[in-house]
């Protein structure tokens, strides 16, 4: 075998006070394909962020060809062929796709930039990838999977000898999944050090050389593919039973509490309906992009629909989250810093944003509402060095405990927690687990949607999955199992075609 | 990238950002004192705050406007076209009511109203249909700018002599030698800050700057906070108006000209940051005093060249906000 | 008084003779203040008039509120209009010299107003006010009532060209005079600046004999902020342009404000009428005609007073 490409040795990496990486060992060999698993929150996006240059190690070596190194930034690892492909694109939307693949390194010819050249180039690209959108169309107007073909061939324009892919297929179809498999053979055979991230093992077994778990910012193990089946994979993954995380799911009764009928968002929802019954725990499962986040926001009227939605027995209008909530509906978001919380704001006005009317007219009682916060963050095991601070300088779990007190201050019988614990670490997790039973058991109903299989399969005792826009199943009790989540989340099982998507 | 912007960089707590206005207001009140002997007699402050108040008003308003992150340019023009009609109505009611108290209490209602309607329209622009807050007031501002001059033929609109006499104790006169302008500007500046900091209005025009998506999700009703922080800023448009017509009983082409950048740099100044998220209304009020001072101050000295009088202004304009910014008030 | 004969010969000339289609530009400055607005109701009061004394003759009116749109409304004129004269107010002299000498150059008669252009000989007729003389007229009034050792304080313009001969004209007649100028500062011909500068010159000098606003609008603001401080009695105002409410304490005396100093916003009537006779009737029409400036007291205050205009 050959000598590593790119290393790191004893990695630590530490926000503040906490340490997101405890001594993490990792090598990328030319020619070999590095598939690195882990729950979310193991540490994936710290790892790859300090190999691709984003992120200086707090601690350990960096090694580039054998040779210690220190980047100064993503841009002299680029120069040196350590590409990254990241989850959140990184386009910029106003521009054409061909500007994009050619950003910062556009082709001259003289002054001028060679347009032509850039468009031929770029059509080439995407016709590797067999992606057929139109190098001169503006990134904002192409598809979401289209988006990370482009990314793509903007890695492939670049003579990487390093690509690091956060989840490549998340968003893809099997047959665009194909296509890049494809390019990864490719490039492996070229002699290219791939590093691979994805929740779907199934691929990882089937792409990937050698496979490393990372658990809570542990190296785990480190195998060839070959040596591993996918259960050992997930068993170290998790590194206990789901048991152990999960509370039991408490019984619930039988009195729907909300109907949602033929929801439908253009474009994105098509004649959705769900029902949920009193001190029930539902799932939405289904990949991302497949209208789960937009049905459930179009249920707590923050988008316009069209269908109805009753919530005992009361319509609420579409487009109006403030009857929503006051009906007793709330929605806690996923995008916790762009939509959830006020980064800049204080605990306590972030606590009470919602609900401001309840805590005095006209003027504000501050008393109230300190007193407000003293009890969730006694309720919620808020962690705060100061009660004064910011809430943008909180670690990610902190702020997801907040929101969720912030959620609840209004005391609601329906809440629909949309990714209840994205890049939150495990303890907090356990706390948000056991959260959404106790609110279960007090006869609360709840819907949670989540990318996280074990969370869907650990929480709800019954779930729909969406496929494209709409629902294609439901599983209830013992055939709630991954394999028929993520069946019907591909769109196998069901009744519906890949087209709409 | 979210990981790297998590990185808790402590800022520290007692920060010139809150006191710097202050201390620039006391440093340009020592250098006058220095100065000129006459800086703190009664008429010098009572001059300088009863000028202040027509911009200090409409910049209390604008507080809120750009605190819930959006911008008002046309209220210089505002100023002028509400002046101006309320000029001219007045002049028609004498004719025709004979004058009087009736009138001057019509043209006061008529130039609230008006300050209202006015905001009411460039709120209901932005908010309903669209438009860009910058462009929008940019375009409104044309269109009462020229109102004015059409409404005054290119002249000056001026008050009946009979009236002018009327309405002038408003601006001249006041209780315990504290005149009305000082007085409404006072008060008006108490009840801003008050709304600012303690009611669910003013805490929902922060969250709406700060980002208007979280403030949506959390069902603050984003548009109609919007719509009346223009409403107020139009309404506070009026009052200045109010206050301002007696002391020269006229309205022309120039009335009001520049009066939107002095208010929005005033707010600046006072520590409210420009793209929203943060207003108080305590430090517009500073800012406002500090604009004035200094012209105040140029006037009384021959320190510099009157040819430099901008200049001085853009330093100190300058200079306040980077102490701010230096501090660690950069969000 | 030379004027008026003039615009009556042109009336005069203009129906005598025979029908003849053809076009006068007239590009103006905005009505921005009261001057400039006086101006605009003049040339529009002309063009009226004109217009129905001669139907043959066709007037395009534009009023811009800086150079660079100006030279834009001269060259839509020339491109779309086709104008065979051109009466210009020129909002600066340098950026429009260019334009008007290509206009001049292609055959367009071409009058001048008030503001002179960079270089001699482009225009066919100049007409202006006399910007020394304005200065000059209201400073020798100062010389001659004020006594030795008299304070006064100075309220200027805009900073101009015309603002910069206005005071050069003032001070130079004072020279000798003994009459001490204390301040001097811009009230850029705005009421509300000149009130502020005033209150504040009231608070740093405890002894003000008179004030030269160089503007009637000035005056009205420096007027408001003396009166306030409750020093009428011991200063006079002068301003200048003869604004119809100063010209009204004039002629009832009041000793405040004791004379004016004329500079007619209506030299932009001579000018189209002396452009409109030089084109229809062949007389000729071109060369200098420059208005000095009068200075309006009591006794004659009448003849300068006119009820409806807005100036």
């Amino acid at each position: 075998m050959t000598d590593p490409i790119l290393a790191l040795t004893g990695v630590t990496k530490s926000f503040g006070p906490i340490e997101i990486l405890h001594g993490v060992d990792f090598a990328l060999h030319p020619g070999e394909v590095h598939a690195l698993i882990g729950e979310n929150g193991a540490g994936k996006s710290t790892t790859m962020k300090i190999l691709a240059g984003y992120l200086d190690p707090t601690g350990g070596q960096v090694t580039w060809q054998g040779k210690p190194m220190s980047f100064s930034g993503s841009e002299q690892a680029e120069d040196l062929g350590i590409i990254m492909i990241h989850q959140e694109f990184n386009l910029a939307e106003h521009l054409s796709v061909d500007q994009n693949v050619f950003l910062g390194r556009e082709l001259r010819r003289g002054f001028l930039l060679d347009h032509k050249a850039m468009r031929a180039q770029t059509a080439d690209l995407l016709g590797q990838l067999q992606c057929r959108v139109d190098p001169a169309t503006p990134v904002n107007r192409i598809s979401v999977p289209d988006k990370q073909m482009v990314e793509i061939a903007k890695a492939l324009s670049r003579k990487a000898r390093v690509l690091i892919m956060d989840e490549p297929t998340a968003v893809l179809t099997e047959r665009e999944t194909e296509v890049l498999f494809a390019q990864i053979e490719r490039l492996r055979a070229e002699g290219v050090a791939i590093l691979y991230t994805s929740h779907k093992l199934g691929e990882v077994k089937r792409i990937a050389d050698r496979v490393t778990v990372l658990r809570d910012g542990t190296m785990v193990r480190s195998d060839l593919t070959a040596d591993v089946s996918e259960d050992d994979m997930a068993a170290a993954m998790v590194g206990r039973e789901l048991s152990d995380l999960f509370p039991p799911k408490p019984a619930h009764g039988a009195e729907p509490i909300l109907e949602a009928q033929g929801i439908t968002v253009p474009g994105v929802v098509h004649d959705a309906s769900l029902t949920l019954h009193r001190g029930e725990v539902l799932g939405i499962g289904g990949l991302v992009g497949s209208g789960r986040t937009e049905l459930a926001e179009a249920i707590a009227g923050l988008r316009p629909r069209s269908g109805t939605v009753r919530l005992k027995g009361q319509d609420l209008p579409a487009n109006h989250v403030a009857t929503a909530m006051r009906a007793g509906l709330v929605y806690l978001t996923e995008d916790r810093k762009g939509a959830g919380l006020l980064l800049d704001k204080t605990l306590r006005e972030n606590l009470t944003l919602g609900q401001l009317d309840r805590f005095g007219s006209p003027l504000i009682d501050r008393k109230r509402e300190e007193a407000a916060l003293d009890s969730a963050i006694a309720d919620f095991a808020i962690r705060a060095p100061e009660r004064g601070m910011a809430v943008g300088d909180l670690s990610g779990g902190n702020q997801q405990k907040l929101l969720l007190a912030k959620t609840l201050l209004s005391d609601p019988q329906v809440v629909i927690i949309d990714e209840p614990t994205r890049g939150i670490d495990i303890g907090t997790k356990q706390q948000i687990y056991a959260l959404i039973a106790r609110l279960a058991a007090e006869g609360r109903s709840i819907i949670v949607i989540s990318s996280e299989m074990p969370e869907l399969i650990g929480l709800a005792s019954r779930v729909v999955v969406m496929h494209a826009g709409r629902i294609v199943g439901e599983l209830a009790d013992a055939a709630v199992t991954e394999g028929n989540i993520v069946r019907l989340a591909m769109g196998l099982d069901g009744h519906e075609k890949d087209s709409a998507a | 990238m979210s990981m790297a912007t998590t990185a808790p960089t402590r800022r520290p707590r007692v920060n010139l950002a809150v006191i710097a206005p202050i201390v620039a207001l006391i440093v340009l009140i020592l250098i006058g004192m220095a100065l000129n002997p006459n800086f703190l007699s009664y008429a010098n402050i009572t001059n300088v705050l009863a000028r202040s108040a027509f911009i200090g008003i409409i910049a209390i308003g604008m507080t809120f406007v750009i605190t819930a992150g959006g911008l008002d340019l046309s209220v210089g023009s505002m100023a002028a076209f509400v002046a101006g009609l309320m000029i001219l109505v007045m002049n028609m009611l004498t004719e025709s009511m004979g004058g009087g108290l009736p009138v001057i209490l019509i043209g006061i209602a008529l130039a609230l109203f008006t300050g209202l309607a006015a905001g009411f329209v460039n709120g209901i622009l932005i908010t309903r249909a669209g438009i860009e807050a910058f462009i929008l007031t940019l375009g409104t501002m044309g269109i009462y700018r020229s109102l004015v001059t059409w409404l005054a033929d290119g002249g000056t609109l001026s008050l009946g002599y009979e009236m002018r006499e009327l309405y002038r104790p408003v601006y001249y006169d006041g209780i315990l030698g504290i005149s009305w302008p000082i007085i409404v500007f006072a008060v008006l500046a108490i009840l801003g800050e008050i709304v600012m900091r303690h009611t669910a209005f003013g805490r929902h025009c922060a969250a709406i700057g700060s980002n208007e998506k979280v403030a949506r999700y959390s069902s603050v009703a984003v548009l109609r906070v919007r719509l009346m922080t223009y409403v107020l800023l139009g309404t506070l448009v009026g009052i200045a108006v109010v206050m301002y017509v007696p002391r020269l009983g006229s309205a022309s082409a120039t009335t009001g000209l520049l009066w939107e950048l002095e208010a929005i740099a005033a707010v600046i100044i006072g520590g409210t940051l420009l793209k929203g998220g943060f207003g108080r209304v305590w430090g517009t009020v500073v800012g406002v005093l500090i604009l004035s001072l200094i012209g105040n101050l140029l006037n009384l000295t021959d320190f510099v060249s009157p040819y430099l009088n901008g200049a001085i202004q853009g330093v100190v304009i300058i200079l306040a906000v980077v102490l701010q910014r230096n501090t660690g008030a950069a969000r | 008084m030379k004027k008026i004969l003039i615009a009556t010969t042109a009336l005069m000339g203009l129906t005598a003779v025979p029908a003849l289609s053809e076009t006068i530009g007239i590009s103006i400055p905005a009505a921005t203040h009261g001057w400039a607005g006086a101006l605009n109701f003049h040339a529009e009061r002309t063009v009226e008039r004109l217009s129905e004394a001669n139907p043959d003759l066709e007037f395009v009116l534009t009023t811009t509120s800086d150079p660079g749109q100006q030279v834009s409304d001269l060259e839509d004129m020339v491109a779309t209009r086709g104008i065979d004269a051109l009466v210009v107010l020129p909002f600066e002299s340098e950026p429009l010299t260019g334009p008007i000498q290509r206009i001049a150059d292609s055959g367009v008669w071409v009058t001048v107003v008030d503001r002179g252009l960079a270089q001699e000989g482009i225009e066919n007729l100049y007409v202006a006010g006399d910007n020394d003389s304005f200065g000059r007229t209201a400073g020798q009034y100062f010389a001659d009532t004020l006594d030795e050792g008299a304070k006064v304080v100075v309220m200027r313009g805009i900073a101009s060209t015309v603002d910069n001969e206005r005071v050069a004209g003032f001070e130079a007649a004072l020279e000798g005079s003994g009459v001490e100028v204390v301040a001097m500062d811009h009230g850029n011909w705005n009421r509300d600046t000149a009130f502020n500068l005033m209150q504040d010159w009231l608070s740093r000098f405890p002894e003000i004999d008179a004030v030269w606003a160089a503007d009637d609008d000035m005056a009205v603001g420096a007027l408001a902020a003396i009166d306030q401080a409750g020093r009428t009695e011991e200063m006079f105002v002068v301003g200048g342009a003869g604004m119809k409410e100063m010209v009204d304490r004039i002629r009832n005396s009041d000793p405040t404000v004791p004379v004016n100093v004329t500079y007619p916003p209506s030299m932009i009537s001579t000018a189209i009428e002396m452009t409109a006779l030089g084109l229809t009737s062949g007389a000729p029409m071109s060369g200098e005609f420059i208005i000095a400036s009068e200075l309006i007291t009591p006794e004659n205050a009448e003849d300068f007073y006119f009820e409806d205009s807005p100036y």
